[in-house]
């Protein structure tokens, strides 16, 4: 009876999306229901009880003439990793309305449409079992970050979301094939139906058909991860727009990354060179990432690179395909959520009060806003992994990982990139808050919204309690790897 | 000397090229830690071919350190490609499906 | 397999492969938006032909029909119940993207990618 809280992690998102855009007219009531809902989103997941959830109630059933089970409806599955996931989504979403519905007089209903949408799709796509579901929300998902960077003001957010629309139709027919090939060869789309016949040797796996779906799939998530030739698009993405919708849509990309990889992990671990190609592409988008971003003058496109590099650190770690492993590449998935978000607020206070985005303009910023500074550099400090926050937790669990493995170069590799990723970040602050005030510089709000050192403040603490005791989430997770994916 | 030079031709070259005004400190050291980490780390990942054989992983870092080092700036050479106009984008996109599906199927069928 | 389906799927890789065509050498960006759309619909049909039974009947069962009959003979109904959503998302992705060509086609007074899509951060490269 309980579990039908799982459906409603992905209904009343949904919900409230389609009416606040249906009551646009209503500034204020609306204001009032998304704030509701926002607070109510990262419940939820705390309530709710484990369980599997069949829609329209149709339970799974066996075959009489082969005797296989097999699940008519679509499945949700609720386990602790959802849980940890969905709260933190959840956080991140309400901090994230909790700023617009302070910063703007008038709510725009279309905008927390794409808000809710996004997060509601995000959550469907780490509940679902089914891979034709994962597919349609992974649309909805991309067509709402287009949105959302349309719907910022930016100079040149309506050319970044044109490519990242054209890309994604490119993409996303190309992982529709791949599904089509799967569904050619199992007759199902319910992703415990299909690893069965996989174990049951029904599909050979070294049938072309197989191996091309693979391949397929595999593009699509790249696409939705982000991860090279896809890095600079969705840095774009990111920088084009407004700061606290980026820590959002860095949130959906961390999580379409994390829940298609693993549901691609239980179909194709068996196919050869798999993880060595998770491994390549994500060790690619960390030095590609962080290469860029050391090159960049704009602030919001240096976070943006900063952000693709440490997915590679999550694909690492899941790529290694461990217990131990994929516990750590998991666990960074869950700590780049937080950081970045917290940079993305952080930067996004700066473009509040001086309206410049280039670094060689910026300067002095320390004397006017010492609190925001201070946050900037914990986070930064996080995300370059310095003890005892929470990076360090994560990146040392991925080091231990890969030397375990045996593959020192990759942990080299890892090491290497923490510490550009720290050079990335002391030359931002220089430049943004050490060095001497250019004279061009005006400072024209001097007074933050105090939503925004809130939303900081809150994900600051999350930072340093995880950094603190990280057994918290990572026993969790461990156990669910242990138990389900291996 | 002359590899010492190389090396700070990197910065004017990219100023050159991408920035118009002043170049700060800052930037400069940017540029340079960003020429050494992709020369390090691409030869770290060629060092992964050490799993496969150890004498082609000798024979291919060595070329490959060869290569990077004698081309040298390579950071002005390596952003223009990584630029944001789609028909690079969309370029780079198709030669990486056509790779995953070359390395996927050949792969998953002989070995 | 029937002539058929055989058929079917060389038209829906065909389409696949003329719009990755358009997607990728058309300057045109209508022409270009088109192309895609040529891929999504060649993967629908693909995914349409994955259901096609030689002989079959609509999945659809009537009353005082036999059900064992139904079951081998009814053609697979789930690709077409996904077809059905597919399609939607690919409308819907198509209507956004003419409407930010519209809005970008008033601000460049061109149809042209490379002018329209090209990197405007910094000034021309290639002169160098």
């Amino acid at each position: 009876m309980m579990n039908e809280w799982i459906p409603l992690m992905v209904v009343i998102p949904m919900l409230c999306a389609v009416i606040v855009s249906a009551f646009n007219k209503w500034s204020k009531p609306i204001k009032i229901l998304v704030v509701i809902v926002a607070i109510c989103i990262p419940i939820i997941p705390l309530i709710a009880q484990y369980g599997i959830h069949y829609f329209g109630g149709y339970a799974p059933m066996i075959d009489t003439v082969t005797g296989i089970l097999y699940h008519p409806s679509i499945t949700y599955i609720f386990n602790i990793l959802q849980k940890i996931f969905i709260f933190v989504l959840g956080i991140v979403t309400f901090l994230v309305v909790f700023i617009y519905v302070n910063k703007y007089k008038k709510a725009s209903g279309q905008y927390l449409f794409l808000i809710f949408m996004g997060t509601s799709s995000a959550t469907a796509l780490l509940l679902t079992d089914d891979i034709f579901n994962m597919f349609v929300f992974f649309e909805i998902l991309a067509l709402v970050q287009v949105g959302i960077v349309a719907a910022s003001r930016l100079e040149g957010n309506f050319e970044m979301a044109l490519r990242y629309l054209i890309l994604g139709a490119i993409g996303s027919p190309i992982m529709l094939l791949g599904i089509g090939f799967l569904l050619a060869t199992t007759g199902s789309v319910n992703i415990t139906d299909i690893v069965s016949a996989i174990q049951n040797a029904t599909i050979s796996v070294k049938s072309p058909i197989f191996l091309m779906s693979c391949g397929l799939i595999f593009f699509g998530w790249l696409y939705a991860s982000g991860l090279p030739p896809f890095h600079t698009i969705k840095s774009g993405i990111y920088s084009k727009a407004e700061p606290h919708a980026a820590a959002l849509l860095q949130c959906f990309t961390v999580i379409s990354m994390i829940s298609i990889l693993l549901i691609m992990y239980r179909i194709f671990h068996v196919v050869e060179f798999f993880e060595l190609l998770v491994v390549i592409f994500s060790a690619i988008a960390m030095i590609l990432g962080i290469t860029l971003a050391l090159t960049q003058t704009d602030f919001r496109r240096m976070i943006g690179f900063l952000a693709v590099g440490e997915l590679g650190f999550i694909g690492l770690g899941i790529g290694l395909y461990t217990q131990f492993a994929i516990t750590a590449g998991l666990f960074q998935a869950l700590n780049e959520m937080i950081i970045t978000a917290l940079l993305f607020l952080g930067f996004g206070a700066i473009v509040y009060t001086t309206g410049e985005t280039d670094t060689r303009k910026l300067g002095g910023l320390l004397q006017y806003h010492p609190k925001v500074g201070l946050m900037i550099l914990l986070g930064g400090l996080a995300m370059a992994g310095v003890p005892p926050l929470n990076g360090f937790r994560s990146k040392l669990m991925l080091i231990q990982a890969s030397l375990s493995c045996g593959y020192p170069e990759l942990s080299l590799l890892a090491i290497i990139v923490s510490i550009a990723t720290f050079v990335v970040f002391v030359k931002m602050f220089y430049t943004i808050f050490l060095r001497p005030k250019p004279k061009e510089l005006e400072i024209s709000k001097n007074d933050l919204p105090r939503s925004m050192i809130f939303a900081m403040g809150i994900l600051l603490i999350m930072i340093v309690v995880i950094g603190i005791c990280p057994n918290i989430v990572t026993y969790g997770i461990s156990q669910y790897v242990g138990g389900i994916l291996l | 000397m002359k590899l010492y030079d190389k090396f700070f031709n990197v910065a004017k070259r990219f100023k050159q090229i991408f920035t118009s005004g002043s170049v700060t400190n800052s930037e400069v050291s940017g540029i340079l830690t960003a020429e050494l980490l992709l020369i390090v780390s691409i030869i770290l990942l060629v060092v992964l071919i050490r799993h496969v054989n150890i004498l082609l992983c000798g024979v291919m870092t060595l070329l490959v350190a060869i290569i990077l080092i004698a081309n040298m700036p390579l950071i002005p050479k390596f952003k223009v490609e990584q630029e944001d106009s789609l028909n690079k984008m969309l370029f780079y996109s198709i030669i990486t499906l056509s790779i995953i599906i070359i390395f996927i199927y050949w792969g998953g069928n002989f070995v | 397999m029937a002539y058929t389906q055989l058929a079917v799927l060389l038209t829906s890789g065909l389409l696949v492969i003329i719009g990755l065509f358009a997607a990728i050498f058309i300057d045109n960006i209508i022409k270009k938006v088109i192309g895609i759309s040529f891929i999504e619909e060649g993967v629908n049909l693909f995914i349409i032909a994955i259901g096609y039974k030689t002989g079959g009947v609509v999945p659809i069962l009537i009353p005082g029909m036999d059900k064992s009959w139904f079951a081998t003979n009814a053609a697979y109904p789930l690709p077409f119940g996904l077809v059905l959503s597919s399609i939607v998302i690919g409308a819907s992705s198509l209507a956004v993207m003419f409407a930010i060509v519209m809005v970008l086609y008033k601000k460049y007074g061109t149809l042209k990618t490379s002018v329209m899509l090209a990197d405007h951060s910094h000034g021309s490269v290639n002169d160098e």
